[in-house]
């Protein structure tokens, strides 16, 4: 067995690259060479990327995206319609709606959906922040955008359930088919599901 | 006409979908039906196999040879394309071919490959068993192929159907409440994907309500978020339970045919029941089949079914709280056989027990041929042997009016000569097959 020749350090970076997602022991060890024959400042640019992405980011006290700023670009910009408000699981879910562009409201992110199989509840979400919100704010739709997985749907039924007291629209994101998909390579419950939610072709 | 046509012994099927079937003195020409069989089956690393290319002809294949050469293990990797799940219930990581797990290679792959004819052209499916080695641990995995194409292992089903007979099979009847869910579901999921979707998500719902109450029993998690997975698994339990309704008023219809006008020449006839557990603990089975009968009243009504669910999950809700998990639902059904009022599990003889198992698995054959116009693979595991005269008959009548069918025997003195001129033979020996017997 080859333990114990690595040295120390080096045997510590691999250990921490293993640490995250999609990368095994040896993507993790290819990393840890490359960046120890790289040019010099090459490393040192990632452990200073590293330590500002924990010194300069936080959570926004607004929306709970992750900021620089607090509050963040989004909640900060008078432009955007206050009237509605984008509930999302995670800050790439936001992301994501932003790129299509095609929402221009405020956000709301929960970090996580409901889970108690991973031991996750509402409690361990931004979801009584989001009451507080909805209670004292102007908006008059709320959109679940959380994920139509069981969990995420779960999630969506409970903030239903609790925001129902308020006279603030609800609604949820429509299911149905990908666009440039391929019927018939859709499977039956995506396909009842766009079936069910049809709309008039005008 | 068709089954005139099945009677006949010799059959020529010509390419513009018509079949010419005929002996000495007449003949008779029919369109050819949708029709589904496996053409070309490879197998890698499974089970006793290192590697195997077979091609297989429609009709009856019977499978020769001594005891643990691999006869079996042939069956089993069709019923696993058809159905994603062994005829056993094992660790599936057992289904890898035993030599390659000893070779301690990082990445090991065993392969299951069939080519599938059909009326609409054909298609080729593809399981790979995957053991992965991460660090100090294997971990097992599988993926799904169509037309090389992955896709959900769910996705494989109804791709190719399959009909199992294994000399076991009254293990259905005697064993527990668990086998004849498996059985349900396995046979549902082959052709009702959206049955077979609907169980997953329950599963995964069941889960995750199962954890909540076991967290409540600590003192954490809220009745608000209960009620949220009690609604949805209600949702999702009542959908189970009207399609296993529906499936067991078409199946006990058939199943009770066949029992009663084929086995048994109208001398005894059985009732198959579905015994929803919608309803907390019945304390007596006429309770039950109360439930079961009120169940097939309201079939058509599902709102009623998931009011009676909801209901039920309402008043059983403490014991639940009790107990860290859901204590009714669709997990915890079952069904049975009745014969002049008594269960057969409980009190029928070894024969009669039989006799309905042979019933059950018959009429899922026609079921499915019903269901989807095209006829099941049909494979047996030396149950010929297990049977008497008039039984083995009509299951060998079956068998030659299938489109294919794979037999295993280790004595070919079973089968009438007739049968044996007709099938395809294949010789089975330490994991190789040939026509015939190497001296």
């Amino acid at each position: 067995m080859a333990h114990n020749v690595l040295p120390q350090p080096v045997q510590r970076l691999i250990d921490e690259f293993a640490r995250l997602p999609g990368i095994g022991p040896k993507s993790a060890s290819r990393l840890t060479f490359f960046l120890l024959r790289g040019a010099e400042n090459q490393a040192l640019e990632l452990a200073s990327a590293l330590q500002e992405l924990q010194a300069r980011t936080r959570f926004c006290s607004v929306c709970f995206n992750i900021t620089e700023m607090d509050p963040c670009v989004v909640c900060e910009d008078s432009g955007r319609d206050p009237n509605l408000l984008c509930v999302v699981e995670e800050p790439l879910d936001l992301l994501a709606i932003e790129r299509s562009r095609a929402f221009n409201g405020r956000y709301h992110v929960l970090h996580g959906a409901i889970s108690p199989v991973e031991g996750v509840g509402p409690e361990d979400l931004r979801v009584a922040e989001l009451v507080e919100r909805v209670q004292g704010g102007t908006f008059r739709e709320i959109i679940l955008a959380t994920n139509p997985t069981l969990e995420g749907e779960s999630t969506a039924l409970y903030l239903q359930r609790r925001l129902a007291g308020t006279k603030v629209k609800i609604t949820r994101l429509a299911r149905g088919l990908p666009i440039g998909g391929d019927l018939e390579y859709t499977d039956e419950i995506t396909l009842s599901r766009a079936l069910e939610g049809r709309q008039e072709f005008s | 006409m068709t089954e005139v046509c099945h009677s006949l012994p010799n059959k020529v099927e010509l390419p513009d979908g018509w079949a010419i079937c005929y002996n000495a003195r007449e003949f008779f020409c029919k369109p050819r039906k949708k029709f589904m069989r496996i053409t070309h089956l490879s197998l890698t690393n499974f089970r006793n196999y290192g590697r195997l290319e077979l091609t297989l002809p429609a009709g009856a294949t019977l499978l020769h040879g001594n005891n643990a050469q691999g006869k079996t293990n042939l069956l089993e990797a069709i019923y696993y394309l058809a159905t994603t799940r062994s005829p056993h219930i094992n660790q599936d990581q057992q289904l890898i071919h035993w030599d390659a797990l000893q070779t301690h290679d990082p990445v090991i792959v065993g392969r299951l490959v069939a080519r599938v004819a059909t009326r609409q052209g054909e298609r080729q499916l593809e399981v790979r068993l995957i053991n992965e080695q991460k660090g100090q641990q294997y971990s097992f995995r599988r993926e799904a192929l169509v037309n090389r194409r992955k896709v959900r292992l769910m996705d494989l089903l109804g791709q190719v159907r399959a009909v199992l007979f294994l000399p076991q099979d009254v293990h259905l009847i005697t064993g527990s409440p668990s086998q004849r869910r498996r059985y349900l579901n396995i046979t549902l999921c082959q052709i009702d994907p959206i049955y077979c979707r609907q169980l997953s998500t329950y599963n995964k719902l069941l889960e995750q309500r199962n954890a909540l109450l076991r967290q409540m029993a600590e003192g954490r998690g809220g009745h608000d978020v209960l009620s949220i997975f009690t609604e949805r698994l209600v949702t999702s339990g009542s959908e189970l339970f009207a399609r296993r309704g529906q499936f067991f008023s078409n199946i006990a219809r058939e199943t009770q045919h066949i029992h009663y006008e084929q086995l048994t020449d109208r001398r005894e006839s059985i009732r198959l029941r579905y015994l929803p557990n919608l309803h907390d603990s019945p304390t007596n089975s006429s309770e039950t089949l109360q439930l079961a009968d009120w169940l097939e009243d309201h079939l058509q009504q599902p709102e009623r079914i998931k009011e009676r669910f909801w209901q039920a999950m309402q008043e059983s809700k403490a014991k639940d709280l009790a107990r860290g998990s859901t204590t009714i639902g669709p997990h915890r059904d079952d069904w049975a056989f009745w014969v002049n009022g008594r269960e057969l599990g409980l009190f029928g003889s070894r024969g009669q027990q039989r006799s309905a198992v042979l019933a059950l698995k018959l009429a899922e054959i026609n079921w499915m041929t019903s269901q989807t116009g095209e006829a099941p693979i049909l494979l047996l595991d030396e149950v010929v042997a297990e049977l008497d005269e008039q039984r083995r008959a009509l299951l060998l009548n079956y068998v030659q009016s299938a489109e294919q069918a794979v037999l295993t025997a280790t004595d070919k003195a079973m089968f009438s000569d007739p049968f044996l001129q007709q099938a395809t033979m294949l010789y089975v020996e330490n994991g190789r097959i040939s026509a015939n017997p190497t001296a």
